[in-house]
């Protein structure tokens, strides 16, 4: 008896798929049926996807639809099947909050481009691409979904090539860099497809369990490794995201961090803990701690040496897949709680920071630190939101981004003192380091863009309209939520996620028939772990709101004996309340984004001189980054895992 | 009580915000001698602040050239209430040997109320010691003033 | 009824401790003291007489009494706020210290890592504040501040993980509990000599932390007027200024907590241990009197290197000796 429910995954993928078509075929002229579209299909595939938590994290189930009723024959998978089990439902529901919160974002920020058919035919294929890939249980369906992914993101990078003519820039290094972790993909699953003779996830997993590793399946394991790295912009594979985030609509952004980087990151922790069950050679999981450490470091220093906000976010973005890619890599259960719970904070905070970006670009028309100054005062909405997703992201309590990073901590130093090896602890160290470096480039951000001087050119910005403020504030309460409630949080989203990762005789089972995991020897990891200590951020909370109201009703209930407050009086500056320059009438004089921070990069120049050379811009040197990268993988993979 | 407090720390606490308005640089050491260990106003809880908006009182010395008097009014404008006008030495009070030159607008009553003039040229720190005491008794009745 | 009044008992205990022990009140009055005996001690190593321990008292109760001018390029609400934002987080920050092996009011509620993000919040509520008065020189002020930060968190760290590594073993710890239980059991971890360059690193970071000389290159009121608090004045000044002396406070009592809190006192333990506190707070203090009275203030790059080498140097050795076991 098939539930009603087990047609959703199909249909929310199907749907948003041919979404895109009816856009592209009725939506060319008229834009209430273009826009009526898109966001009807993406809002039933969010409810859909949404409506899957009850059956799939309630109950424990796990969801497979064979298409078109091609069920195993004779021990063999021929079809695709779909099968939707924690791990997937967890990253389907980052991908169906990003896309929905950036679909009502495209409302009016896009309403001032030409051609915006093909701006919602391509952002529904990559919706639908992203949702397809989650919910796949065939390797090849997930090549192919990658490749819609890469193909409608890079369409999506150059929209704006008109106006901004670096677009196609950074669309063409996308597009090379896309292609070469494409191909490394599809050379892993054909070789996976000789060794195993079948193209199912599941049964791959049952079969490479029982037969152990080949140098085949061991080559075919090196390059879709490298191939997702490649989606999920790690250091050395990271440089076209820069340019892609930073010059793509600030909506695409937020799909980019959102969705299409958790892909990659899907598509590797599905490889490594569920296909072929890596996870306790500490070897190969040290390689992929050790990237991640990497990614992060240089992911935020380079952000420190921006001035455009979107490019500086697009290397926290880097940073923080680090973060994730690191703490997965430490093949613990903690460490996948971290892991995979700052995947879902940085979708909200990152989602957060690329709207306000969109807001401060629709409203300025720049997203040049140099040039911004002073916003706060005419946008205080928007301010608001950054202001959250800027703590949020710096790990400040009681924000999401510190309840995921505190379980990191955790977990890195666990294995550091567990496993005796100090390289853990480096890496601990520069997760510890990276978080306050955020700090500092978001306090850039914060003083160049929102706070300081007013430039005369901003006197008169307004304010975004609500259809644009409504999904930042949706963001900035669930950053707020997730890091006050972080416990049913992972308790009741990330921890069937985890248990899936980590115990995949379920998912064998329900694809190929119950009792096929055990046969081929699948045994489900030890689940146990325990929180080193504790943090309590609702408690703090409420102390801080209470004594804070407190001190502030003293303040003012004690007007009389405490000093006067001298407010200015709106339109005119008089000397009073103008800013103090040593005496000179008060002139424009912004710090400006690039000038902060001095003595640190002084200090630091011989690397920043390093890194910055290293980013050269030129597309051949990118390649040959890709190339170095996917021989040390496979080199890892050769020496320890044969 | 805290009124009490508050009134009674006013003349604990003076902070000083310095402006040479064009001084021969005399007084202005005589100032810097007062904060040395000899004289060390510090005891009486003085302090030198950075800017205006810290200050108590503010010490003019020189006598107010054309070039600084725009900006020694703007920099007055800028200190919070309740605060106090001190000028060291002659040149402020008279234009000293100044008077009468095309670039000095001294006296610097002409421009704001002045709460002590220290005389002399220079003052001896002794004597402004006595005038910045003053002057922080001044601030206390500004303050019992303005409730 | 019972239940109603026991509840309301609860209350009332939970209120004691946020707003008089060992909270808002404890550390507020503890912190200007502190201050007061840093500027009377220093002031006797220049021979001077220096100014009265209470003088940072009557400099706070002046401020409040003094006029608040919000310019006009400020943002009201943020420019406000920041100060008071930073003082809430620093009282509320004490409420997890166990002194001398007795728990703390909340124990439970956080552990070291959190310790270290709330100690980020005044100098952000700092950089927010001065950030939001719109004035050029708050603006090289924050970004010495953020530097600063940058220099003396990687020893920081450093130091916490020694500690967490050397309290817990094989099995590591990040919860203060802990930390004051093994010490009972162990002594203190000052008297370790592994952990002894530790202490050290930490005795210099709390400095740099505060932001004394020669560590003040964010407030520097001789090149940039005071640096973030150039345009405040009256009473978001006055809790400014309170909050400097409460963050000394702060850590010196984390100090205490880290490596100095292996004395075993009984049932002694509130009069002794109140003893003991002020002794090593004020012994803490003096050790930063020293630093100050015989130093200038650094460059803001020197400083950064000086954090960077020297300091996460030290921090690095009791790192390593801890790892093998010492």
């Amino acid at each position: 008896m098939i539930q009603f429910y087990e047609h959703f995954p199909v249909i929310s993928v199907m749907g948003l798929f041919l979404a895109a078509f009816l856009v592209e075929i009725f939506g060319n002229k008229n834009k209430t049926i273009r826009y009526g579209i898109s966001l009807i299909a993406c809002l039933a595939a969010a409810a859909m996807t949404l409506y899957l938590i009850i059956p799939v994290f309630r109950d424990g189930k796990i969801i497979s639809y064979w298409m078109g009723g091609w069920a195993p024959e004779g021990g063999y998978a021929f079809g695709i099947g779909y099968e939707i089990d924690g791990l997937g439902l967890f990253f389907g529901i980052l991908t169906s909050i990003t896309f929905l919160m950036s679909v009502i974002f495209s409302k009016r920020y896009m309403e001032r481009d030409a051609h915006l058919g093909h701006y919602y035919t391509l952002f529904l294929m990559l919706a639908g691409s992203v949702l397809g890939l989650v919910f796949t249980g065939d390797v090849f369906n997930l090549f192919i979904m990658i490749e819609i992914m890469t193909f409608a993101a890079v369409a999506l990078t150059a929209f704006r090539h008109g106006k901004h003519p670096e677009a196609l820039e950074g669309a063409f290094k996308y597009l090379v860099l896309g292609s070469i972790g494409s191909s490394l993909t599809l050379l892993g699953v054909a070789l996976l497809y000789l060794s195993t003779h079948t193209l199912n996830m599941a049964q791959i997993s049952a079969l490479l369990s029982s037969q152990g590793f080949k140098p085949t399946t061991l080559f075919a394991f090196a390059m879709m490794l490298s191939g997702l790295a490649v989606k999920s912009f790690v250091v050395p594979f990271h440089t076209p995201a820069a340019d892609a985030y930073a010059t793509a609509p600030a909506s695409v952004s937020t799909l980019f961090s959102g969705m299409v980087n958790k892909a990659g990151i899907y598509g590797m922790i599905r490889l490594t803990y569920i296909l072929f069950r890596v996870m306790d050679r500490e070897s190969v999981m040290l390689l992929l701690a050790l990237i991640g450490a990497l990614t992060m470091f240089v992911g935020v220093t380079m952000a420190l040496a921006q001035h455009d906000f979107k490019r500086l976010l697009a290397f926290h973005s880097i940073s923080q897949i680090g973060y994730v890619l690191m703490s997965v890599g430490l093949g613990s259960v903690l460490g996948l709680y971290g892991g995979l719970f700052h995947a879902l904070n940085h979708t909200l905070f990152k989602g957060l920071l690329f709207l306000t970006a969109g807001a401060v670009y629709y409203a300025t028309g720049t997203t040049n630190l140099d040039k911004l100054g002073g916003l706060a005062k005419r946008m205080p909405a928007t301010t608001a939101c950054f202001l959250v997703g800027a703590f949020a992201i710096s790990g400040i309590p009681p924000f999401n981004g510190f309840a995921s990073k505190w379980l990191i901590y955790q977990a890195a130093y666990e294995k550091a003192v567990q496993s005796g090896n100090f390289v853990y602890v480096i890496i601990t160290i520069t997760a510890l380091l990276v978080s306050v470096m955020t700090l500092a480039s978001f306090i850039k951000v914060t003083s160049a863009a929102f706070l300081g001087q007013q430039p005369a050119s901003l006197k008169e910005v307004k304010e975004v309209p609500f259809s644009m403020q409504l999904p930042m504030f949706i963001m900035s309460a669930l950053c707020l939520i997730c890091g006050l409630l972080y416990r049913p949080v992972l308790t009741y989203l990330v921890g069937p996620a985890v248990s899936a990762a980590m115990d995949p005789s379920a998912y064998i089972d329900t694809m190929m028939g119950s009792g096929y995991a055990i046969t081929h020897g699948v045994l489900p990891s030890s689940m146990g772990f325990a929180m080193i200590s504790a943090w309590d951020p609702r408690f703090w909370l409420l102390l801080f709101i209470i004594v804070t109201c407190a001190v502030t009703l003293v303040a003012v209930s004690d007007a009389r004996t405490r000093g006067p407050v001298s407010l200015p009086q709106p339109g005119e500056t008089d000397a009073k309340h103008a800013t103090f320059f040593g005496g000179e009438k008060s002139t424009h004089s912004h710090v400006s984004g690039s000038d902060l921070f001095w003595g640190f990069k002084k200090d630091l120049k011989g690397y920043f001189h390093v890194i910055g050379d290293l980013h050269s811009g030129r597309t051949n040197d990118y390649a040959l980054w890709v190339v170095l990268g996917v021989t040390v993988i496979m080199l890892f993979t050769f020496i320890f895992l044969s | 009580m805290f009124k009490k407090l508050i009134a009674e720390s006013m003349t604990k606490s003076p902070w000083i915000y310095h402006v040479n308005t064009g001084s021969c640089n005399g007084c202005d050491i005589e100032l810097v001698a007062c904060l040395t260990p000899r004289y060390d106003v510090e005891r009486y809880g003085f302090k030198l602040a950075g800017t205006p908006r810290h200050a108590d009182i503010v010490v003019v010395s020189g006598p107010i050239t054309s070039q600084s008097k725009d900006r020694l009014i703007r920099t007055l404008e800028q200190v919070p209430n309740p605060h106090c006008v001190v000028t060291i030495g002659s040149c402020p009070q008279s234009g000293n040997v100044f008077k009468g030159s095309y670039s000095v607008e001294a006296p610097l009553e002409k421009f704001c109320e002045v709460d002590v003039a220290i005389a002399g040229c220079t003052p001896k720190p002794e004597a402004i010691i006595e005038g910045l005491y003053k002057a922080a008794q001044i601030l206390k009745k500004k303050r019992e003033a303005m409730q | 009824m019972p239940e109603f009044v026991s509840n309301l008992l609860n209350i009332l205990l939970v209120a004691l401790h946020v707003l008089v022990f060992p909270g808002l009140l404890f550390a507020a009055v503890g912190g200007l003291l502190l201050a007061g005996i840093d500027r009377k001690v220093l002031a006797r190593m220049q021979r001077r007489v220096g100014p009265p321990i209470v003088q940072p008292f009557y400099d706070f109760f002046k401020l409040m009494g003094k006029e608040t001018i919000i310019p006009a390029a400020a943002r009201p609400g943020i420019y406000q706020a920041a100060p008071i934002i930073g003082m809430v987080s620093l009282s509320l920050m004490m409420l997890f210290f166990p002194i001398f092996g007795h728990s703390a009011a909340f124990a439970t509620k956080a552990d070291l890592i959190v310790i270290l993000y709330l100690l980020t919040i005044p100098a952000v509520a700092l950089i927010i504040g001065g950030s939001a008065s719109g004035s050029p020189f708050a603006g090289v002020g924050i970004s010495r501040e953020m530097v600063v930060m940058l220099g003396y968190e990687l020893p920081l760290v450093m130091v916490l993980l020694t500690v967490a590594k050397k309290v817990g073993g094989d099995t590591m710890t990040f919860a203060l509990e802990d930390i004051a239980v093994w010490q009972l059991a162990n002594g203190s971890l000052l008297f370790h000599w592994s952990m002894i360059p530790a202490a050290i690193a930490f005795l210099l970071i709390i400095p740099a932390e505060v932001g004394t000389q020669p560590f003040d290159v964010a407030e520097a009121e001789t090149e940039i007027c005071e640096g973030p608090l150039i345009e405040y004045s009256g009473a978001p000044l006055a809790i400014f200024k309170l909050n400097t002396a409460m963050k000394m406070f702060v850590m010196t009592a984390l100090f205490q907590v880290l490596f100095l809190g292996g004395i075993d006192l009984g049932k002694y333990w509130l009069l002794g241990g109140a003893v003991l506190f002020v002794i090593s707070a004020v012994l803490t203090v003096l050790c930063m009197t020293f630093i100050h009275a015989i130093t200038a203030r650094l460059k803001v790059e020197h400083l950064f290197k000086f954090y960077w080498t020297v300091v996460a140097g030290l921090a690095l050795v009791s790192l390593v000796l801890v790892w093998f076991g010492l």
